[in-house]
């Protein structure tokens, strides 16, 4: 009998979790270690936000799921990984902490013979100072923070009715930052709620973003094919900041947030600031932190984890500059080099390098986004290193069978501009594939034919059923490993 | 402000025509079955 631990049940794990349910013989056991009691569809945190939904609407509890598909779940966070065993015992285990209310604290420690990380990201907020709902800016990161911020909208729109006028900022709260989309919506959602309100012209709506450019998005980019001819997701993206009337700050780091103020360089190496009045900023990600350690108990973090708290996998970790990057250097199998029981899916595994072109200010600073790991990305890996773990347990295979490379993966992405069964608009967006592939696809590294954008009501329409989609597949109700992650 | 990306002033404005075609529910479904079948189609290409 063989025990598959999954850390996180986010998008990757819970799918992970899932597929090895549905795949394992019954007497291998799968275990979920998450810490928190329930699942989130991160995407309509953005309605949360802005007040179209409640936090309830967007999470539901993993323990009725996991029971009735007889998957072992423990609400614990996971703090760091033997997979060498002990001196007492070969075996490998984690370390793990209790979260549930009645044994908050309590740790002891959990065997395995597959592990998988899907821990996700830690949101740094410490990263930059003032920044985050313990400081001065809002959130749509998590359900709770959602609805702080859809306080706060409230608040303003309150205060533009009584005629005051208002400065809106929303963007990256850090240089490295990813998720660029998010907030992209978040501050689209947010045009959308004033015009609704009849306050827009009240209010002065910016987006602060590390991108070198709009459109960048963290994947350097699309080039797409519109009415006949070939437009960048740029021109694209500049088009609809104009029609919304919002501006924008490229190329920016934020160095500190005060009350009413940010604070930001630019790649040229200028310092500068904006006043705010109310503040949205993402905030970069690193890994949770999970050490790990020999059978020695001698510490081996380094080993598995790179510089940023990611796990390392197979990809090419060389440091070489941009010009040489390619394609190959994304992993395939997610497994871990040194420890081959051990995988990590979504956010959670180590990227080689960004995707979009690695900048750095005239002052040595890093201002580039980092690469995302997005849903439909974060469940096909999740997928298809469950495929690989239950052939090697249940078949003996001696290596990953499955691979998920981003490389040659597609991706579909709805960035949310404005939330409403008749008046809401949304920007669809294909690309193939995510990282690009110049050796396949010389002129502008993609598909032409799969890389595609297109704004719209039906778009909206797309983003709303995928939110039930979505959340029934989750909830593994009949039927639901037929539909597409 | 200066910071601002002046990109934006001249960068190509949709005409009422066209913000009308986004908001319209008849062109709008047609766009749902089209872009759904899309979207289909970059699933089963995440399946490698």
């Amino acid at each position: 009998m063989a025990r598959v631990v999954v850390m996180g049940a986010g998008v990757a794990g819970h799918t992970a979790a899932l597929y090895l349910r549905r795949k394992l013989r019954s007497e291998h056991e799968v275990v979920v270690v998450n810490p928190r009691p329930d699942w989130n569809w991160i995407p309509s945190n953005i309605w949360v936000g802005v007040g179209r939904m409640r936090a309830r609407d967007v999470v539901f509890p993993l323990a009725p799921v996991y029971k009735k598909q007889k998957i072992g779940f423990i609400q614990a966070k996971a703090l760091a990984i033997h997979p060498e065993g002990s001196h007492t015992s070969a075996q490998a285990f984690i370390d793990i902490e209790h979260t549930s209310v009645d044994r908050t604290g309590t740790q002891e420690e959990l065997a395995y013979d597959y592990l998988i990380n899907a821990t996700g990201p830690k949101l740094n907020f410490d990263a930059t100072p003032g920044l985050g709902p313990t400081g001065h800016s809002l959130s749509v990161c998590t359900p709770k923070h959602a609805e702080q911020a859809s306080d706060a909208l409230s608040e303003l729109i309150t205060e533009l009715k009584g005629g005051q006028k208002k400065r809106v900022v929303v963007g990256m709260g850090h240089g490295t930052c990813t998720c660029q989309g998010a907030a992209f919506e978040y501050l689209f959602n947010v045009d959308h709620e004033l015009r609704q309100q009849g306050v827009r012209d009240r209010a002065e709506l910016v987006f602060l973003t590390n991108e070198y450019a709009l459109g960048d998005f963290g994947v350097g980019g699309m080039t797409f094919s519109q009415n006949g001819f070939l437009t960048s997701s740029q021109q694209w993206a500049e088009s609809l900041f104009r029609e919304r009337q919002i501006h924008a700050i490229v190329q920016s780091h934020v160095q500190r947030v005060e009350k009413d103020r940010i604070h930001f360089e630019t790649l040229a190496g200028d310092e500068d600031s904006i006043e705010s009045d109310f503040s949205m900023l993402i905030p970069p990600f690193k890994g949770v932190g999970l050490k790990a350690f020999d059978r020695e108990g001698e510490d081996i973090t380094d080993t598995l984890f790179a510089a940023n708290g990611f796990l390392k996998v197979d990809a090419d970790y060389t440091c070489k500059p941009y010009e040489e990057w390619t394609a190959e250097d994304w992993p395939k199998t997610y497994q871990n080099p040194t420890y081959h029981n051990i995988f990590a899916a979504g956010i959670a595994f180590a990227p080689p390098h960004p995707i979009s072109i690695p900048r750095v200010s005239t002052k040595g600073v890093p201002i580039a986004p980092t690469p995302p790991r997005t849903g439909m990305p974060s469940g096909v890996i999740g997928r298809e290193v469950a495929l690989s773990i239950a052939d090697m347990i249940d078949h003996g295979a001696q290596s990953p069978q499955h691979t998920a490379s981003m490389a040659r993966m597609g991706a579909a992405c709805v960035a949310s501009a404005g939330a409403g069964l008749l008046t809401g608009t949304a920007a669809a967006m294909t690309m193939y594939p995510v990282v690009p592939d110049y050796e396949r696809f010389p002129e502008t590294g993609r598909s032409i034919k799969d890389t595609y954008g297109e704004i719209g009501l039906s778009a909206h329409w797309i983003k709303y059923v995928l939110h039930f989609v979505f959340i029934y597949k989750a909830k593994a109700k009949p039927g639901w490993a037929m539909l597409p992650e | 402000m200066e910071r601002y990306d002046d990109r934006i002033e001249t960068a190509m404005l949709p005409t009422d025509k066209t913000l009308k075609k986004r908001t319209s529910v008849p062109i709008q479904l047609v766009r749902f079955v089209s872009l759904n079948l899309r979207m289909v189609r970059m699933a089963f290409k995440a399946h490698n």
